[in-house]
């Protein structure tokens, strides 16, 4: 019989926190806690006490003290996963945290990966679909707004909206397919005026949601934001303003980054992985043409792009070649080094992005820089404040099952409006349950033969 | 006396007919016994076959070359088209039929088949002797055979109830089948006891039609049946009357002396053909409820009451029927009653309908917990085939959810838990599109002619029929309509519909205002055969749902290719939720995709079960 291998990682984020804790999980957890724990006293560790807060040291195979630490056991059918779980919880230094992590694999767990723990739970019965996916994104969720939408979609809030609109969608099904089935039994005749109605205050709440989606998919997996232009404009300078820190290496000379640089950033609550770019010019360096190339691909991925200019030199060839190339692309358009004398026609520009409020900003001194990130965060959700509705919709698949249920209610409309016939109704009624379904996980078919006969009283 | 047959089928009723029908067309000699010779295709219940779903059935088993299609046919007293305007997926047609003429002419048809022989007895016990089979008869009589099929309906220590009055007894007072059923108990068997009940039948002369409001037949084109001609008869008549206050007010009053309300049943009654009683609990503000009044037969003066089945006293029957309209002066011919018996714990059956324990044991109908004579006759039908794949030594013949809705049927019996007696529906079958009733012959004829349930020149019929639909679903598709010609005038004028430019004839169909009708009256003055329009016409009309269709059913198709071994401990399977080990221990699905479709089994397990056989190079 196949035993589950153990697993093991940080549990906590990098990061110089307080303590960080190690998470073990598996058949073997306890087997690789007796070969690095150590009572306090020095002892090996022979009882292995349930959900009992512990002290003890964690030591190297030569019987080394690594760091003092704080240790829980969980059983199988008490644990997260459903598996055998210990927690170590060591001193949080990511290097002290690394050197536990490495000798917890060395006494023989494998290094999880990304969302394995979780996985676990969910085959092992411990939580549902919806449930697993959302503690995937909470795990995930970098931001505050990102983790209100995962919890809130933990709490059943969207399951609530969608059960509503099942039931209703229920309430006119029930009946067509009672009438179908027991065609001689006194059912009372499809409303259809009443029927379209419903139909159309279903579809109209689902497409809320959906116009949600968009935002919510963005919450989860971060907007996009490229920064472009030619070189030595202060790209990789404008990337530190905004991160906060000196990530990207910044020099003098042009030709400066050559491979692109992404950080992801919290602009008030919405994840923007910010990218910095190889600036775009005509080169003959391989190296640097493969990252040119990226480039272009990446405006071509981006939710957005951020174009900077150098208010300190005149347009040059290179900045009339960018402007041609992101016509179309709606771009933001920014003037850097504007601490500079202005040498660059600003009207210029300014014909050649019409629509275009153009920036002004110094990535050196950090003039103009709370008001781009507002602007950058403007542009991808919208104008609206936080405080608008909780986004709820939050996932492709569920978007998807969304646009589905809504096309087949359409059918039903049309089907309704022109005197299609009940089985078509009845079959596109069920389809549109279906698709919630996959977000509910509800079943409906069972459930329509119970309702039938707990409504009508059927039978000869 | 002749002791040697391939297979014994026990009972003879709407499964054991059909089962021992398909084991001597595949060549096997068949022994079909029946506890009393004069009941043979016997209905107990209403005289009526089909109706959405059973009608489905009916014309399915009769693709497959059964019998329940052809000798509803022949016996039926009217016939009528249900949910004509409901669209193709629910049409239905359901026939009355003459009982007597019913039995008697599945009697003479399985008497002149020269591999069956009928006998009259009482089988008492079935014992495995190495691989065969050994029936003992209460005579003392015994029989080897190397398959069995068990058909033996309400018998299996039946119980009928009527009021406090209760005794051991078949339907409609015959002969119980009680050793019997104790004995296949001791052999391990298990079994849950369900309950069925029936109305009142009542003389023809006692009541007035005045009172009543005519349900006449229809005249249609035609029947059940792909094989024997159409012969339509004029309509015999049936009278919709009504229950009313005062009739429920006696119900109420006496609720106390049925046996459902007063503890003596606990066998599990049917939610879709509830007694009168039932009705009148569970329904208090219904003011009145339909009561159908439906002939037997022409040479018999009983009628049935549909809609008012009661368990309840005698007297008390009596009472509460002479308050409704034209029974006022009604005589009772047959008090209503209950039947309690013996079901199959499903469990214990494979999709093939074989006991999994007994190898070459079949079992079909109402012992494995459905109701209704067309349930019966298609489980009858693909017990009997697999009875002689088994002798064959070949692999089981089992029908798909996406293929019919005898596949249906038996999926649910063998994968959920009813707590009721099972009836066919249309809103149980997720292909109910694909699934019609005039398309039956096209899914699944060529399986009879695989099994020889019909005959050479049969097939030919049928192979010449699905040409002619091929070469007019062609003809549609290769030909258009020119806008002004002679041809678009005429259909304008028949639809108002105006052809602008060159249209096919196919997409003219499409339009929800064109008939195929119209359309060969303006481009063919013959006329086509109705029925095989009809299944152009559904095919064109509905294309892009039936494709949707096809598509669902390929993905279902993949999960029942992935095929679970019988001997699978799902106890050692780890990370399984313990819901799913005990159900899947229990059902022993033979596939994935039947494995998802037991109660309780969640997406989680069945992904972890996924997981597991592939990881263990299964
Ligand atoms: N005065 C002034 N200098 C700036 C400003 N922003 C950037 N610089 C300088 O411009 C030079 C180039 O800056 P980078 O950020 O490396 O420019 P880049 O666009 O990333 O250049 P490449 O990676 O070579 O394409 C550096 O010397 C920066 O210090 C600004 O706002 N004002
Ligand atoms: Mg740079």
């Amino acid at each position: 019989m196949k035993t589950t291998e153990t697993i093991a990682a940080i549990a906590t984020p990098p990061g110089e926190g307080g303590i960080g804790i190690i998470r073990i999980s598996g058949d073997e957890a306890l087997l690789v806690g007796t070969k690095i724990l150590r009572h306090p006293s020095g002892k090996p560790i022979k009882s292995w006490p349930e959900r009992k807060v512990r002290l003890g040291y964690v030591v190297s195979p030569d019987g080394e003290r690594v760091d003092e630490v704080i240790f829980f056991y969980f059983k199988k059918n008490h644990s997260y996963t459903g598996e055998d779980v210990l927690e170590i919880q060591g001193h949080g230094g990511y290097q002290n945290l690394k050197k536990i992590l490495t000798l917890v694999l060395k006494a023989g767990a494998r290094l999880a990966e990304p969302g394995e723990f979780t996985k676990r739970a969910f085959l092992n019965g411990r939580i549902d679909l919806a449930q697993a996916e959302a503690v995937i994104d909470l795990i995930r969720a970098r931001t505050d707004l990102a983790q209100q939408a995962a919890f809130k979609q933990l709490q059943g809030d969207l399951s609530q909206i969608l059960k509503e609109q099942e039931n209703s969608l229920m309430e006119l099904l029930v009946p067509i397919e009672a009438a179908l089935d027991f065609p001689e039994d006194e059912i009372p005749d499809l409303e259809r005026a009443r029927a379209l109605e419903q139909i159309h205050e279903v579809r109209r709440a689902l497409e809320q949601l959906l116009a949600q989606a968009d935002r919510g998919i963005l919450l989860r997996d971060a907007a996009s934001v490229v920064i472009v232009g030619r070189p030595n404009v202060g790209k990789s300078s404008l990337l530190n303003q905004l991160l906060g820190e000196e990530r990207a290496i910044v020099t003098p000379l042009p030709g400066t980054t050559r491979d692109f640089v992404s950080e992801i950033i919290d602009l008030e609550g919405v994840p923007v992985r910010l990218i910095d770019t190889a600036g775009i010019r005509p080169i003959n360096d391989p190296v640097e043409k493969a990252g040119v190339e990226k480039a272009r691909q990446l405006m071509a991925e981006a939710d957005l792009i951020v174009v900077l200019f150098d208010a300190a030199t005149p347009l040059t060839p290179e900045d009339q070649e960018l402007i041609a190339f992101l016509q179309a692309k709606n771009p933001l358009v920014v003037l850097n080094k504007t601490d500079l004398p202005v040498k660059l026609q600003v009207e210029t520009l300014q014909t050649a992005f019409p629509q275009a409020k153009i920036r002004f900003i110094s990535a050196l001194s950090g003039e103009g820089i709370q008001e781009l990130k507002a602007e950058i965060r403007a542009e991808l959700m919208g104008t609206a404040g936080r405080e608008e509705q909780p986004v709820l919709v939050t996932k492709v698949r569920h978007k998807e099952a969304l646009s589905e249920a809504i096309e087949c209610l359409n059918l039903v409309e049309e089907g309704l409006a022109e005197a299609g016939s009940e089985d078509l109704l009845a079959l596109n009624l069920r389809a549109a349950l279906e698709a919630l379904g996959k977000i509910t996980g509800r079943s409906v078919s069972a459930e329509i033969i119970e309702e039938i006969f707990s409504q009508f009283c059927i039978g000869k | 006396m002749q002791h040697s047959f391939d297979v014994a089928v026990i009972g003879a009723g709407h499964a054991g007919c059909e089962a021992a029908n398909a084991t001597a067309k595949m060549g096997f000699r068949t022994l079909l016994l029946t506890i009393n010779f004069n009941n043979i295709a016997f209905m107990p219940c209403n005289p009526s076959v089909g109706g959405p779903g059973k009608g489905n059935l009916v014309r399915e088993v009769d693709a497959l070359g059964g019998l329940i299609g052809r000798n509803t046919d022949l016996a039926h007293l009217q016939i009528r088209a249900l949910n004509t305007n409901k669209g193709p997926a629910v049409r239905a047609l359901r026939a009355q039929t003459d009982k007597q003429l019913y039995q008697r002419l599945m009697q003479n048809y399985l008497e002149r088949q020269p591999l069956i022989s009928i006998r009259q007895g009482e089988v008492i016990a079935l014992d495995r002797i190495k691989d065969h089979w050994r029936l003992t008869l209460s005579t003392g009589v015994k029989y080897e055979v190397a398959a069995v099929v068990i058909a033996t309906g309400t018998f299996l220590r039946g119980k009928v109830h009527i009021g406090q009055l209760s005794f051991p007894s078949g339907p409609q007072g015959q002969h119980p089948a009680i050793a019997f059923g104790e004995y296949l108990e001791t052999l391990g068997v298990k079994f849950k006891r369900f309950k069925t009940g029936t109305p009142a039948r009542v003389r023809r002369r006692s009541l007035n039609f005045a009172a009543m409001i005519e349900q006449p037949g229809d005249h249609l084109a035609y029947g059940f049946s792909h094989w024997v001609p159409w012969a339509p008869r004029e309509p015999v008549s049936c009278w919709l009357t009504y229950t009313n206050e005062q009739t429920h007010e006696i119900i109420r009053k006496n609720l106390h002396l049925a046996p459902m309300y007063c503890g003596a049943i606990t066998g599990i009654g049917t939610r879709y053909c509830p007694a009168i009683e039932n009705k009148v609990v569970n329904f208090p503000h219904r003011e009145r409820h339909q009561v159908f009044i439906e002939p037997e037969g022409l040479n018999t003066d009983e009628m049935y009451v549909a809609g008012l089945s009661s368990s309840l006293p005698e007297e008390i029957q009596d009472q509460f029927l002479r308050t409704v309209p034209g029974l006022e002066e009604v005589e009772i011919v047959r008090p209503g009653y209950a039947i309690e018996y013996d079901v199959i714990a499903p469990e214990q059956l494979s999709a093939s309908l074989q006991i999994r324990e007994w190898p070459g044991v079949f079992s079909a109908g109402q012992i494995n917990g459905t109701s209704g004579y067309e349930e019966a006759a298609a489980q009858g039908i693909i017990a009997g085939i697999n009875a002689g794949l088994y002798l064959k030594g070949e692999s089981p013949f089992v029908l798909r959810r996406d293929e019919a809705y005898i596949g249906v049927l038996i999926d649910d019996l063998v994968t959920k838990e009813n707590n009721e007696p099972y009836r066919i529906m249309t809103s149980r079958a997720e292909f109910r599109l694909s699934l019609r009733q005039e398309n039956a012959d096209l899914r699944l004829t060529d399986y009879a002619y695989r099994f020889k349930l019909i005959s050479d020149e049969e097939y030919d019929r049928f192979q010449a029929k699905r040409q002619r639909i091929l070469a007019k679903l062609s003809y549609l598709e290769q030909n258009q309509l020119l806008p002004d010609s002679k041809e678009s005038r005429a259909l304008q004028e028949i639809t108002g519909i105006t052809i602008q430019q060159k249209i096919s004839l196919k997409q003219l169909l499409k339009m929800p205002a064109v008939k195929l009708s119209a359309l060969w009256d303006v481009i063919a003055p013959e006329k086509g055969c109705l029925l095989e329009d009809e299944v152009v016409e559904n095919y064109v009309k509905y294309e892009g749902y039936l494709e949707r269709e096809a598509k669902m059913a390929a993905r279902l198709r993949k999960m029942e290719e992935k095929k679970l071994p019988e001997d699978l401990d799902y106890m050692a399977v780890p990370n399984l939720s313990s819901e799913a080990r005990e159900k899947l221990n229990k059902f022993r699905p033979a596939t994935l995709g039947q494995a998802g479709r037991i109660s309780g089994i969640s997406p989680a397990d069945l992904s972890t079960l996924l997981i597991w056989l592939t990881g263990s190079g299964r």
